[in-house]
């Protein structure tokens, strides 16, 4: 992918809030592109999901190629390059959890939103329709203790049953 | 029945601990003076090596020895602090983010002071939201208060300290892994050497420690070398008992999870046995034992044949497994090895970062082979083998021995020890990830080898009783032939 034939239909461009976070954190490095995670991290949550728009824009504010930040952005499973619901539902699957039978809120979260589970490749899969919540499994996310955990966007929830799980869907504005 | 000893967790209850002024209150900062007031940087580096921490991220290295690896004629250096706790089983470092940030301050600002370091960047993992914000604001009071910044509290040093976000790879963890990361690239590990004291982060000498060996250091300091060294196990006549010339002091975050009855953090001298921490975890849930991962997912498992084994760094390598990050995770006798194993892999072949081919393909290779085993297809073949005898009709010739071999598991065998040999401790790929797929892959299908033949031959999972699930050790090579480190052969 050469910058020249990414086909952007609306630029992208960092708000003031943003803009003014990116330019503090620019001056903790040496050198522009380790400043690249936080910014793409910035982005994701203006724009929901890292689109082309977004790689063109923060390979220049780097001054980077867009195939460098496309390189980035494909390692990491916390960046997405599709749309993703409103509500980002991480359910931890790794050993400690499954142990605690991790399996049976994945199992009831499936029900209750009538959805599958999205895999990296096919976040849409695990979207539902009205655009609300993905449901993903994740590798562990270091809460052993209190197993089996979720997180919902940036909330961890602990030692869940499905009637809690019910209560904290509930609780979600919309 | 063993006591906790909390150090690093003492004050983690105290409500507003995360604030400057209640931190200050509980000692606060006053070991940080108190360095800068009574020592010399080489003596802090000094009385570390003589306190004999060994880095709490893993791998158990000397602190001390690392930090004599840093040149200190070459600027600027950094301070990279290891806050990506991935590992299946490990929560430590969470607790110490979010509850009690100052401590970690602390720490950083002593080993900054110790080895000339202005720059330190603290790599959390991407999903410690939390975490993160909380260090943050303690990084912003520390600055108000003068101990962040240009010269420090009037002693002309400059420290600098950044929160930087992780993305989610497993594979950050690993420290240069951790360096690429930071630099905004894939985290893919880097060749060693050169090592990162010499040639890390941006090129420059970088010391990469873990949350929990920084926030040893203020309590090293605060207290003196003698009150550390005095904790750590008393060497008894256990079967793996570790040299004396290899210290294990202080204390251990030991994280507990699976099937105990209260799993949770417990801070205690280093040293103790699966069954000891098991009881202060208030006893087992379930009936038997039937396995203990000492170390995080990554480490072999040991049996209830072995849980009589210290939990420290050397008794363990001595068993042929490892401490690690201090994440213990226990089975009960209802759980099944195999389907443990699954879980395992497929949380391998999914962080694999990709970089050596061994990895890449081996990981989920070994994954396909579990599955295949655990949904009941698992390959079984009979050979004949040729053997001279007197055969039916009487006469001289090839009587043919037949054997029934498990395909699959030998395959298994062939293909993790092909990403990483567990028995020459020789990995074919750039970083010790190899040897963390393979560790767990061999050890639970060496030691739990009739549950593996069960699920085989039957054509479904078969949970059997830990005593015939169990491959004594007197029967198994995986126990006996244990990988003894050349600095251990001469003791």
């Amino acid at each position: 992918m050469s910058d020249e034939i990414i086909q952007i239909e609306t630029p992208f461009q960092f708000n003031e809030e943003n803009k003014r976070e990116f330019d503090e954190l620019i001056g903790r490095y040496p050198v522009k592109e380790a400043a690249m995670l936080p910014t793409l991290h910035l982005a994701q949550r203006q724009e929901g999901y890292i689109t082309p728009a977004v790689m063109k824009y923060v390979a220049e504010l780097l001054e980077l190629s867009v195939m460098k930040v496309k390189d980035v952005v494909t390692f990491y499973p916390m960046f997405f390059e599709e749309p993703v619901g409103k509500y980002v539902i991480r359910v931890c699957h790794t050993l400690p959890c499954a142990l605690r039978d991790c399996k049976v809120v994945l199992d009831h979260l499936k029900e209750k939103l009538s959805t599958d589970v999205a895999s990296e490749t096919n976040l849409a899969k695990g979207t539902t329709d009205d655009g609300k919540f993905t449901l993903m499994k994740v590798e562990c996310l270091a809460s052993c203790d209190v197993a089996p955990v979720i997180m919902v966007n940036d909330d961890l929830y602990k030692n869940l049953t499905p009637e809690k799980v019910d209560e904290i869907l509930e609780q979600l504005p919309n | 029945m063993v006591q906790e000893r909390r150090i690093l967790y003492e004050h983690l209850d105290v409500p507003n601990i995360n604030t400057f002024d209640v931190f200050r209150q509980y000692e606060g900062y006053t070991r940080f003076e108190k360095a800068i007031a009574e020592y010399q940087p080489e003596e802090i580096a000094q009385m570390v090596w003589d306190a004999g921490l060994k880095g709490r991220g893993g791998a158990g290295f000397s602190t001390g020895e690392k930090w004599s690896f840093v040149p200190r004629d070459i600027e600027p250096r950094y301070l990279c602090c290891n806050a990506d706790e991935s590992e299946p089983g490990t929560f430590s470092n969470r607790y110490v983010l979010e509850k009690n940030p100052h401590l970690l301050i602390e720490g950083i600002l002593i080993c900054c002071y110790a080895m000339g370091i202005e720059t330190t960047y603290v790599y959390i993992r991407g999903e410690f939201t939390l975490g993160k914000k909380m260090l943050d604001t303690a990084i912003k009071e520390a600055y108000e208060q003068g101990y962040l910044g240009e010269n420090v509290r009037d002693t002309g040093l400059n420290i600098n300290i950044y929160s930087h976000p992780g993305a989610g790879a497993y594979i950050c963890g690993e420290e240069t892994g951790l360096i690429e990361s930071l630099e905004g690239k894939r985290g893919q590990p880097r060749n060693k050497p050169p090592f990162p004291a010499v040639q890390g982060v941006f090129m420059k000498p970088t010391v990469v420690q873990n949350v929990e060996t920084l926030c040893n250091l203020p309590f090293i300091v605060g207290n003196g070398v003698e009150w550390y060294t005095q904790m750590g196990p008393t060497y008894g006549d256990t079967r793996f008992d570790p040299p004396k010339a290899d210290p294990n002091t202080g204390t251990k975050l030991y994280c507990i999870s699976g099937d105990v009855n209260e799993p949770g953090v417990y801070e205690l001298e280093l040293g103790l046995t699966s069954t000891e921490l098991i009881e202060v975890a208030g006893g087992l849930r379930g009936e038997e034992v039937k396995a203990v991962i000492p170390g995080g997912s990554s480490a072999p498992i040991l049996t209830h044949y072995e849980l009589d084994t210290r939990l420290d760094f050397t008794s363990l390598t001595l068993a042929k497994s490892m401490l690690g990050s201090g994440g213990i995770i226990v089975m009960n006798e209802t759980r099944n090895i195999v389907d443990c194993l699954l879980n395992i892999m497929k949380f391998y072949a999914h962080e694999s970062c990709g970089q050596c081919t061994p990895c890449r393909w081996g990981t989920p290779w070994v994954r396909d082979i579990v599955q295949r085993i655990a949904d009941g297809e698992g390959r079984q073949t009979t050979i004949t083998r040729p053997k001279f005898g007197v055969t039916e009709s009487g006469r001289w010739g090839d009587t043919g021995e037949t054997e029934e071999i498990y395909e699959d598991l030998d395959l298994l065998e062939n293909v993790a020890n092909n990403i990483a040999n567990v028995d020459t401790m020789t990995w074919n790929t750039i970083c010790v990830f190899g040897i963390a797929v393979s560790w767990p892959a061999v050890s639970y299908m060496r030691k739990f080898r009739p549950e593996f033949e069960a699920a085989i031959r039957e054509g479904k999972l078969v949970t059997l009783p830990v005593a015939e699930a169990t491959v004594p050790p007197e029967e198994n090579y995986a126990y006996q032939q244990r990988f003894i480190p050349k600095e251990f052969a001469d003791l």
